[in-house]
Protein backbone atom coordinates (compact mmCIF):
# COMPACT_ATOMS: atom_id res chain seq x y z
CA UNK A 1 0.00 0.00 0.00
CA UNK A 2 1.31 3.39 -0.93
CA UNK A 3 0.66 6.75 0.64
CA UNK A 4 -3.04 7.49 -0.04
CA UNK A 5 -3.70 10.25 -2.55
CA UNK A 6 -7.14 11.34 -3.73
CA UNK A 7 -7.74 13.56 -6.73
CA UNK A 8 -11.10 15.27 -6.84
CA UNK A 9 -12.05 16.17 -10.41
CA UNK A 10 -13.40 19.65 -11.07
CA UNK A 11 -16.71 20.55 -12.67
CA UNK A 12 -15.16 22.52 -15.51
CA UNK A 13 -14.50 20.83 -18.83
CA UNK A 14 -11.58 23.16 -19.46
CA UNK A 15 -9.03 20.99 -21.31
CA UNK A 16 -6.10 22.50 -19.39
CA UNK A 17 -7.74 21.61 -16.07
CA UNK A 18 -8.68 18.12 -17.23
CA UNK A 19 -5.16 17.60 -18.54
CA UNK A 20 -3.61 18.69 -15.25
CA UNK A 21 -5.79 16.29 -13.27
CA UNK A 22 -4.92 13.44 -15.62
CA UNK A 23 -1.23 14.18 -15.62
CA UNK A 24 -1.00 14.29 -11.84
CA UNK A 25 -3.09 11.14 -11.55
CA UNK A 26 -1.07 9.31 -14.19
CA UNK A 27 2.32 10.24 -12.79
CA UNK A 28 1.45 9.48 -9.18
CA UNK A 29 -0.17 6.23 -10.26
CA UNK A 30 3.12 5.13 -11.77
CA UNK A 31 4.96 6.16 -8.62
CA UNK A 32 5.24 3.03 -6.45
CA UNK A 33 4.89 4.95 -3.22
CA UNK A 34 1.43 6.33 -3.81
CA UNK A 35 -1.97 4.74 -3.84
CA UNK A 36 -4.04 7.02 -6.05
CA UNK A 37 -7.82 7.25 -6.41
CA UNK A 38 -9.76 9.74 -8.49
CA UNK A 39 -13.12 11.05 -7.28
CA UNK A 40 -15.88 13.17 -8.72
CA UNK A 41 -15.99 16.71 -7.34
CA UNK A 42 -15.40 16.59 -3.57
CA UNK A 43 -18.01 19.20 -2.67
CA UNK A 44 -20.79 17.38 -4.54
CA UNK A 45 -20.14 13.93 -3.05
CA UNK A 46 -23.04 12.12 -1.43
CA UNK A 47 -22.71 12.01 2.38
CA UNK A 48 -22.58 8.22 2.46
CA UNK A 49 -21.61 7.51 -1.11
CA UNK A 50 -18.74 5.27 -2.23
CA UNK A 51 -16.23 8.12 -2.54
CA UNK A 52 -16.79 9.36 1.01
CA UNK A 53 -16.59 5.75 2.23
CA UNK A 54 -13.23 5.34 0.48
CA UNK A 55 -11.93 8.52 2.12
CA UNK A 56 -13.23 7.38 5.50
CA UNK A 57 -11.49 4.04 5.14
CA UNK A 58 -8.10 5.76 5.32
CA UNK A 59 -6.94 5.82 8.92
CA UNK A 60 -3.60 7.53 8.52
CA UNK A 61 -2.34 10.55 6.69
CA UNK A 62 -3.49 11.36 3.19
CA UNK A 63 -3.26 13.93 0.44
CA UNK A 64 -6.41 15.25 -1.18
CA UNK A 65 -6.09 17.29 -4.38
CA UNK A 66 -9.15 19.34 -5.29
CA UNK A 67 -10.12 22.63 -6.95
CA UNK A 68 -10.82 24.17 -3.59
CA UNK A 69 -8.96 26.28 -1.11
CA UNK A 70 -7.30 24.14 1.55
CA UNK A 71 -9.64 25.41 4.25
CA UNK A 72 -12.71 24.55 2.16
CA UNK A 73 -11.55 21.03 1.34
CA UNK A 74 -10.40 20.31 4.88
CA UNK A 75 -13.72 21.25 6.44
CA UNK A 76 -15.78 19.48 3.76
CA UNK A 77 -13.92 16.33 4.79
CA UNK A 78 -14.37 17.10 8.49
CA UNK A 79 -18.12 17.44 8.07
CA UNK A 80 -18.10 13.94 6.57
CA UNK A 81 -16.29 12.58 9.58
CA UNK A 82 -12.95 12.44 7.82
CA UNK A 83 -11.01 14.24 10.46
CA UNK A 84 -7.46 15.14 11.28
CA UNK A 85 -5.36 18.23 11.79
CA UNK A 86 -4.52 20.53 8.90
CA UNK A 87 -1.38 19.25 7.22
CA UNK A 88 1.06 21.93 6.16
CA UNK A 89 0.94 22.39 2.40
CA UNK A 90 3.75 24.45 0.90
CA UNK A 91 2.26 24.66 -2.57
CA UNK A 92 -0.38 27.37 -2.31
CA UNK A 93 -2.16 29.53 -4.87
CA UNK A 94 -0.45 32.82 -5.55
CA UNK A 95 -2.25 35.36 -3.42
CA UNK A 96 -0.62 38.18 -5.35
CA UNK A 97 1.11 39.16 -2.15
CA UNK A 98 4.75 38.34 -1.64
CA UNK A 99 4.99 39.81 1.81
CA UNK A 100 4.54 36.52 3.61
CA UNK A 101 6.53 37.47 6.67
CA UNK A 102 4.37 40.42 7.44
CA UNK A 103 1.33 38.27 6.86
CA UNK A 104 2.57 35.70 9.35
CA UNK A 105 3.25 38.41 11.85
CA UNK A 106 -0.21 39.80 11.53
CA UNK A 107 -1.62 36.36 11.99
CA UNK A 108 0.25 35.97 15.25
CA UNK A 109 -0.74 39.43 16.39
CA UNK A 110 -4.31 38.36 16.10
CA UNK A 111 -3.76 36.78 19.49
CA UNK A 112 -7.06 37.55 21.11
CA UNK A 113 -7.80 34.24 22.82
CA UNK A 114 -11.38 33.45 21.92
CA UNK A 115 -12.26 29.80 22.51
CA UNK A 116 -12.95 28.04 19.24
CA UNK A 117 -15.21 25.03 18.77
CA UNK A 118 -12.20 22.99 17.72
CA UNK A 119 -10.51 23.58 21.10
CA UNK A 120 -13.03 21.29 22.76
CA UNK A 121 -12.99 18.69 20.06
CA UNK A 122 -9.99 16.35 20.01
CA UNK A 123 -8.79 15.41 16.54
CA UNK A 124 -7.47 12.02 15.51
CA UNK A 125 -3.70 11.95 15.57
CA UNK A 126 -3.08 12.40 11.88
CA UNK A 127 -2.76 15.14 9.34
CA UNK A 128 -4.79 15.62 6.20
CA UNK A 129 -3.10 17.53 3.41
CA UNK A 130 -5.58 19.29 1.14
CA UNK A 131 -3.84 20.70 -1.90
CA UNK A 132 -5.56 23.31 -4.06
CA UNK A 133 -5.22 22.42 -7.75
CA UNK A 134 -5.32 26.14 -8.55
CA UNK A 135 -1.89 26.49 -6.97
CA UNK A 136 0.03 25.74 -10.15
CA UNK A 137 -0.47 24.80 -13.78
CA UNK A 138 2.42 22.34 -13.72
CA UNK A 139 1.83 18.72 -12.74
CA UNK A 140 5.48 18.52 -11.60
CA UNK A 141 4.79 20.99 -8.81
CA UNK A 142 2.03 18.78 -7.47
CA UNK A 143 4.10 15.59 -7.74
CA UNK A 144 6.90 17.28 -5.84
CA UNK A 145 4.50 18.49 -3.18
CA UNK A 146 3.05 14.98 -2.79
CA UNK A 147 6.57 13.56 -2.47
CA UNK A 148 7.51 16.22 0.06
CA UNK A 149 4.40 15.53 2.13
CA UNK A 150 4.88 11.77 2.00
CA UNK A 151 8.53 12.11 3.02
CA UNK A 152 7.82 14.59 5.81
CA UNK A 153 5.09 12.46 7.30
CA UNK A 154 6.97 9.18 6.97
CA UNK A 155 7.22 8.90 10.71
CA UNK A 156 3.46 8.61 11.13
CA UNK A 157 2.89 6.75 7.94
CA UNK A 158 5.42 3.94 8.24
CA UNK A 159 4.51 2.40 11.56
CA UNK A 160 7.45 1.84 13.86
CA UNK A 161 10.89 3.19 13.39
CA UNK A 162 12.18 3.00 9.82
CA UNK A 163 15.90 2.68 9.32
CA UNK A 164 17.80 5.22 7.27
CA UNK A 165 18.10 2.58 4.55
CA UNK A 166 14.35 2.04 4.45
CA UNK A 167 13.71 5.75 4.30
CA UNK A 168 16.21 6.06 1.50
CA UNK A 169 14.43 3.37 -0.44
CA UNK A 170 11.23 5.36 -0.03
CA UNK A 171 12.79 8.62 -1.14
CA UNK A 172 14.54 7.10 -4.15
CA UNK A 173 12.26 4.36 -5.31
CA UNK A 174 13.26 1.81 -7.92
CA UNK A 175 10.46 2.02 -10.37
CA UNK A 176 9.92 -1.71 -10.81
CA UNK A 177 6.27 -1.82 -9.86
CA UNK A 178 5.38 1.06 -12.09
CA UNK A 179 2.38 0.80 -14.39
CA UNK A 180 2.66 1.32 -18.10
CA UNK A 181 2.76 4.89 -19.29
CA UNK A 182 -0.57 6.58 -19.71
CA UNK A 183 -2.46 4.31 -17.35
CA UNK A 184 -4.73 6.06 -14.89
CA UNK A 185 -5.70 5.15 -11.34
CA UNK A 186 -9.21 3.92 -10.55
CA UNK A 187 -11.97 6.50 -10.41
CA UNK A 188 -14.88 6.39 -8.00
CA UNK A 189 -17.61 7.95 -10.06
CA UNK A 190 -20.80 9.28 -8.58
CA UNK A 191 -23.66 10.68 -10.64
CA UNK A 192 -24.21 13.72 -8.49
CA UNK A 193 -25.96 16.94 -9.27
CA UNK A 194 -24.27 20.12 -8.15
CA UNK A 195 -24.72 20.87 -4.49
CA UNK A 196 -24.62 24.19 -2.62
CA UNK A 197 -24.21 24.38 1.15
CA UNK A 198 -22.06 26.06 3.79
CA UNK A 199 -19.02 24.44 5.36
CA UNK A 200 -17.99 25.50 8.86
CA UNK A 201 -14.33 26.04 9.71
CA UNK A 202 -14.37 24.94 13.36
CA UNK A 203 -10.88 26.27 13.95
CA UNK A 204 -12.46 29.71 13.63
CA UNK A 205 -16.07 29.12 14.75
CA UNK A 206 -16.81 30.30 18.29
CA UNK A 207 -20.32 28.84 18.44
CA UNK A 208 -21.79 32.34 18.62
CA UNK A 209 -25.01 31.24 16.83
CA UNK A 210 -25.28 34.31 14.58
CA UNK A 211 -25.70 31.96 11.61
CA UNK A 212 -28.44 29.82 13.12
CA UNK A 213 -30.35 33.00 13.99
CA UNK A 214 -29.81 34.50 10.58
CA UNK A 215 -30.61 31.63 8.23
CA UNK A 216 -34.35 31.25 7.80
CA UNK A 217 -34.10 28.09 5.74
CA UNK A 218 -33.23 25.72 8.56
CA UNK A 219 -29.75 24.86 7.31
CA UNK A 220 -28.13 25.16 10.72
CA UNK A 221 -28.81 23.23 13.87
CA UNK A 222 -27.05 22.21 17.05
CA UNK A 223 -25.75 18.83 18.13
CA UNK A 224 -26.29 17.23 21.54
CA UNK A 225 -23.43 19.27 22.96
CA UNK A 226 -25.21 22.44 21.78
CA UNK A 227 -22.59 23.05 19.14
CA UNK A 228 -23.50 24.54 15.81
CA UNK A 229 -23.55 22.27 12.78
CA UNK A 230 -24.75 22.31 9.20
CA UNK A 231 -27.70 20.06 9.84
CA UNK A 232 -29.66 20.27 6.57
CA UNK A 233 -27.10 21.27 3.95
CA UNK A 234 -29.44 20.74 1.02
CA UNK A 235 -31.99 23.21 2.44
CA UNK A 236 -29.49 25.89 1.49
CA UNK A 237 -30.47 28.27 -1.32
CA UNK A 238 -28.24 27.91 -4.34
CA UNK A 239 -26.00 30.93 -4.82
CA UNK A 240 -26.81 32.53 -1.45
CA UNK A 241 -23.72 33.14 0.70
CA UNK A 242 -25.44 35.52 3.12
CA UNK A 243 -24.68 33.65 6.36
CA UNK A 244 -20.97 33.72 5.64
CA UNK A 245 -21.19 37.52 5.58
CA UNK A 246 -22.81 37.71 8.99
CA UNK A 247 -20.34 35.30 10.58
CA UNK A 248 -18.13 37.51 12.75
CA UNK A 249 -15.22 35.05 12.55
CA UNK A 250 -15.23 34.37 8.80
CA UNK A 251 -15.78 30.71 9.69
CA UNK A 252 -18.42 29.91 7.08
CA UNK A 253 -17.12 28.82 3.71
CA UNK A 254 -19.00 28.38 0.43
CA UNK A 255 -16.34 26.54 -1.57
CA UNK A 256 -17.84 27.36 -4.98
CA UNK A 257 -18.42 31.08 -4.42
CA UNK A 258 -16.69 33.54 -6.76
CA UNK A 259 -15.31 35.69 -3.94
CA UNK A 260 -12.12 34.11 -2.57
CA UNK A 261 -12.82 35.26 1.00
CA UNK A 262 -16.14 33.38 0.93
CA UNK A 263 -14.70 30.36 -0.89
CA UNK A 264 -12.20 29.73 1.90
CA UNK A 265 -9.10 31.69 0.87
CA UNK A 266 -6.66 32.07 3.76
CA UNK A 267 -8.26 34.53 6.12
CA UNK A 268 -5.48 37.08 6.03
CA UNK A 269 -5.10 37.26 2.29
CA UNK A 270 -5.94 40.77 1.24
CA UNK A 271 -5.96 41.85 4.85
CA UNK A 272 -2.96 44.03 4.21
CA UNK A 273 -4.58 46.17 1.60
CA UNK A 274 -6.88 48.61 3.18
CA UNK A 275 -10.29 48.52 1.64
CA UNK A 276 -11.88 51.90 2.10
CA UNK A 277 -15.02 51.05 0.18
CA UNK A 278 -17.03 50.78 3.38
CA UNK A 279 -16.14 54.36 4.16
CA UNK A 280 -17.05 55.40 0.66
CA UNK A 281 -20.57 54.04 0.79
CA UNK A 282 -20.35 50.30 0.17
CA UNK A 283 -23.19 48.62 2.04
CA UNK A 284 -22.18 46.91 5.26
CA UNK A 285 -21.82 43.13 5.11
CA UNK A 286 -24.88 42.76 7.33
CA UNK A 287 -26.97 44.83 4.90
CA UNK A 288 -25.76 42.81 1.92
CA UNK A 289 -26.52 39.63 3.83
CA UNK A 290 -30.02 40.80 4.76
CA UNK A 291 -30.70 41.75 1.14
CA UNK A 292 -29.43 38.39 -0.11
CA UNK A 293 -31.58 36.57 2.42
CA UNK A 294 -34.65 38.63 1.42
CA UNK A 295 -34.02 37.74 -2.21
CA UNK A 296 -33.94 34.07 -1.32
CA UNK A 297 -37.05 34.33 0.84
CA UNK A 298 -38.94 35.94 -2.03
CA UNK A 299 -37.61 33.36 -4.49
CA UNK A 300 -38.99 30.72 -2.16
CA UNK A 301 -42.35 32.51 -2.12
CA UNK A 302 -41.97 33.75 1.46
CA UNK A 303 -42.19 37.23 2.92
CA UNK A 304 -38.97 39.20 3.28
CA UNK A 305 -37.89 40.37 6.72
CA UNK A 306 -38.19 44.10 7.23
CA UNK A 307 -34.71 44.84 8.51
CA UNK A 308 -35.68 48.29 9.75
CA UNK A 309 -38.35 46.91 12.01
CA UNK A 310 -36.41 43.85 12.96
CA UNK A 311 -32.77 44.83 12.96
CA UNK A 312 -30.31 41.98 13.08
CA UNK A 313 -29.87 41.30 16.72
CA UNK A 314 -26.25 41.10 17.72
CA UNK A 315 -25.38 38.19 19.93
CA UNK A 316 -22.02 39.58 20.80
CA UNK A 317 -23.04 42.81 22.44
CA UNK A 318 -19.98 42.83 24.63
CA UNK A 319 -17.77 43.31 21.62
CA UNK A 320 -17.06 46.84 20.54
CA UNK A 321 -18.48 47.55 17.12
CA UNK A 322 -19.48 50.49 15.00
CA UNK A 323 -17.93 52.74 12.42
CA UNK A 324 -15.65 54.63 14.77
CA UNK A 325 -13.91 51.46 15.92
CA UNK A 326 -13.54 50.23 12.38
CA UNK A 327 -11.92 53.49 11.40
CA UNK A 328 -9.61 53.27 14.42
CA UNK A 329 -8.59 49.79 13.40
CA UNK A 330 -7.92 50.96 9.86
CA UNK A 331 -5.76 53.82 11.04
CA UNK A 332 -3.85 51.51 13.36
CA UNK A 333 -3.19 49.23 10.47
CA UNK A 334 -1.92 52.15 8.42
CA UNK A 335 0.50 53.12 11.16
CA UNK A 336 1.92 49.64 11.57
CA UNK A 337 2.59 49.54 7.86
CA UNK A 338 4.68 52.69 7.87
CA UNK B 1 -38.88 24.72 -42.98
CA UNK B 2 -37.68 27.89 -44.65
CA UNK B 3 -34.01 28.58 -45.14
CA UNK B 4 -32.35 30.24 -42.19
CA UNK B 5 -31.20 33.85 -42.44
CA UNK B 6 -27.45 34.31 -42.49
CA UNK B 7 -25.29 36.98 -40.91
CA UNK B 8 -21.69 37.11 -41.99
CA UNK B 9 -19.33 37.42 -38.99
CA UNK B 10 -16.18 38.05 -40.98
CA UNK B 11 -15.64 34.77 -42.79
CA UNK B 12 -18.11 32.90 -40.64
CA UNK B 13 -21.74 32.59 -41.74
CA UNK B 14 -23.96 32.58 -38.65
CA UNK B 15 -27.34 31.03 -39.34
CA UNK B 16 -30.61 32.01 -37.70
CA UNK B 17 -33.69 29.83 -38.22
CA UNK B 18 -36.69 31.96 -39.15
CA UNK B 19 -39.00 29.78 -37.03
CA UNK B 20 -37.37 31.11 -33.84
CA UNK B 21 -37.58 34.43 -32.04
CA UNK B 22 -34.57 36.30 -30.72
CA UNK B 23 -33.65 38.25 -27.61
CA UNK B 24 -31.16 41.10 -27.53
CA UNK B 25 -28.76 39.13 -25.36
CA UNK B 26 -28.16 36.68 -28.22
CA UNK B 27 -30.49 33.97 -27.12
CA UNK B 28 -33.08 32.39 -29.34
CA UNK B 29 -36.59 31.75 -28.02
CA UNK B 30 -39.07 29.12 -29.00
CA UNK B 31 -42.63 29.16 -27.72
CA UNK B 32 -43.57 25.73 -26.39
CA UNK B 33 -47.06 25.79 -24.94
CA UNK B 34 -46.99 28.58 -22.39
CA UNK B 35 -43.24 28.68 -21.84
CA UNK B 36 -40.39 30.01 -23.92
CA UNK B 37 -37.36 27.79 -24.36
CA UNK B 38 -34.08 29.71 -24.70
CA UNK B 39 -30.65 28.87 -26.07
CA UNK B 40 -27.62 30.63 -27.48
CA UNK B 41 -27.77 31.90 -31.06
CA UNK B 42 -25.10 31.06 -33.61
CA UNK B 43 -23.73 34.56 -33.00
CA UNK B 44 -23.16 33.86 -29.30
CA UNK B 45 -21.78 30.37 -29.83
CA UNK B 46 -19.34 31.65 -32.47
CA UNK B 47 -18.00 34.20 -29.99
CA UNK B 48 -17.81 31.73 -27.11
CA UNK B 49 -16.52 28.73 -29.06
CA UNK B 50 -16.03 25.56 -26.96
CA UNK B 51 -18.02 25.82 -23.72
CA UNK B 52 -16.22 24.32 -20.73
CA UNK B 53 -18.36 25.24 -17.79
CA UNK B 54 -21.85 26.48 -17.13
CA UNK B 55 -23.29 27.30 -13.75
CA UNK B 56 -26.61 28.70 -12.60
CA UNK B 57 -27.05 30.84 -9.49
CA UNK B 58 -30.19 29.06 -8.33
CA UNK B 59 -32.48 26.14 -8.91
CA UNK B 60 -35.45 26.21 -11.26
CA UNK B 61 -38.76 27.56 -9.97
CA UNK B 62 -37.77 31.15 -9.25
CA UNK B 63 -39.30 34.42 -10.40
CA UNK B 64 -36.97 36.52 -12.51
CA UNK B 65 -36.71 40.19 -13.30
CA UNK B 66 -35.63 40.97 -16.86
CA UNK B 67 -31.81 41.19 -17.02
CA UNK B 68 -31.45 39.51 -13.64
CA UNK B 69 -28.12 37.70 -13.33
CA UNK B 70 -28.73 33.98 -13.84
CA UNK B 71 -25.35 32.38 -13.78
CA UNK B 72 -22.04 32.25 -15.56
CA UNK B 73 -20.30 30.57 -18.44
CA UNK B 74 -16.69 29.76 -19.24
CA UNK B 75 -15.53 28.83 -22.70
CA UNK B 76 -12.39 28.59 -24.75
CA UNK B 77 -12.54 32.26 -25.68
CA UNK B 78 -14.48 33.98 -22.96
CA UNK B 79 -16.13 34.03 -19.63
CA UNK B 80 -19.28 35.90 -18.87
CA UNK B 81 -22.17 36.27 -16.52
CA UNK B 82 -25.54 35.36 -18.00
CA UNK B 83 -28.73 37.38 -17.66
CA UNK B 84 -32.44 36.75 -18.02
CA UNK B 85 -33.71 37.54 -21.53
CA UNK B 86 -37.15 38.33 -20.10
CA UNK B 87 -38.98 38.42 -16.80
CA UNK B 88 -41.08 35.56 -15.53
CA UNK B 89 -40.75 32.25 -13.78
CA UNK B 90 -37.76 30.14 -14.68
CA UNK B 91 -39.34 26.71 -14.87
CA UNK B 92 -36.56 24.45 -16.11
CA UNK B 93 -32.83 24.30 -16.70
CA UNK B 94 -31.35 21.88 -19.21
CA UNK B 95 -29.78 19.42 -16.78
CA UNK B 96 -27.89 17.64 -19.56
CA UNK B 97 -25.62 20.66 -19.87
CA UNK B 98 -24.59 20.48 -16.20
CA UNK B 99 -22.76 17.23 -16.80
CA UNK B 100 -21.46 18.23 -20.21
CA UNK B 101 -21.90 21.79 -21.50
CA UNK B 102 -20.47 20.91 -24.91
CA UNK B 103 -24.06 20.20 -26.01
CA UNK B 104 -24.24 23.95 -26.59
CA UNK B 105 -21.61 23.61 -29.31
CA UNK B 106 -22.99 20.41 -30.78
CA UNK B 107 -26.63 21.41 -31.21
CA UNK B 108 -27.24 25.03 -30.27
CA UNK B 109 -30.74 25.24 -31.70
CA UNK B 110 -31.75 21.80 -30.38
CA UNK B 111 -30.43 19.71 -27.49
CA UNK B 112 -28.12 22.53 -26.45
CA UNK B 113 -31.00 24.69 -25.16
CA UNK B 114 -30.41 26.45 -21.84
CA UNK B 115 -33.63 27.00 -19.90
CA UNK B 116 -37.36 27.66 -20.09
CA UNK B 117 -39.20 30.71 -18.80
CA UNK B 118 -42.88 31.23 -18.23
CA UNK B 119 -43.24 34.93 -19.09
CA UNK B 120 -44.50 37.31 -16.41
CA UNK B 121 -47.16 38.72 -18.74
CA UNK B 122 -48.09 38.55 -22.40
CA UNK B 123 -46.40 41.84 -23.18
CA UNK B 124 -42.93 40.53 -22.43
CA UNK B 125 -43.01 38.53 -25.62
CA UNK B 126 -43.02 41.78 -27.60
CA UNK B 127 -39.42 42.28 -26.43
CA UNK B 128 -38.48 39.39 -28.67
CA UNK B 129 -37.51 39.92 -32.30
CA UNK B 130 -37.99 37.84 -35.39
CA UNK B 131 -34.93 36.65 -37.31
CA UNK B 132 -34.98 39.59 -39.74
CA UNK B 133 -35.17 42.14 -36.92
CA UNK B 134 -32.37 40.36 -35.09
CA UNK B 135 -30.19 40.57 -38.19
CA UNK B 136 -30.73 44.34 -38.39
CA UNK B 137 -29.74 44.54 -34.72
CA UNK B 138 -26.62 42.50 -35.39
CA UNK B 139 -25.34 44.96 -38.00
CA UNK B 140 -24.63 47.45 -35.23
CA UNK B 141 -23.80 44.91 -32.57
CA UNK B 142 -21.17 43.24 -34.73
CA UNK B 143 -19.24 46.54 -35.00
CA UNK B 144 -19.35 46.98 -31.24
CA UNK B 145 -18.36 43.36 -30.69
CA UNK B 146 -15.31 43.70 -32.89
CA UNK B 147 -14.25 46.86 -31.10
CA UNK B 148 -14.72 45.15 -27.73
CA UNK B 149 -12.67 42.14 -28.71
CA UNK B 150 -9.91 44.24 -30.24
CA UNK B 151 -9.93 46.51 -27.19
CA UNK B 152 -9.45 43.57 -24.86
CA UNK B 153 -6.76 41.99 -26.98
CA UNK B 154 -4.57 45.07 -27.25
Amino acid sequence: MGFPVFISLGQSHHPAKRELEKEIAGQLHQHPDFQVTMLTNLYDLKPNGPAIEALRAVEGEMVVFSWNYQRAAHWILDRNDIRGSVGEVELQPDSGDDDDELEDELEEDDGEQVPRVLDGRPLPDRQIYCVNLQSSSSAEDFIEEAERIAASSLGQWIQGDPSEEQLDRFRNPINDTAQGPGSLPPTIEEENGRRWYPVIDFSRCTNCMECVDFCLFGVYGVDRAETILVEQPDNCRKGCPACSRVCPENAIVFPQHKTPAIAGAPVNVGGLKIDLSLLFGKPEAADVAARERDEQLMLAGRAPVDSDEQPLEKRQLGKPAGPADELDALLDELETLE
Amino acid sequence: MSDPLVFQMGEFPAEFPVELQYARNHMWAELRGDVYRFGFTAYAVRLLQDVYFLDWNFDAGVDLQPQQELGSIESKKAESSLYAPLGGKLTLFNEQLMADPSGINLDKYGDGWLFEIHPADDNTATDLMNAAEYLVDLEDVWKITQRTIKGQLS
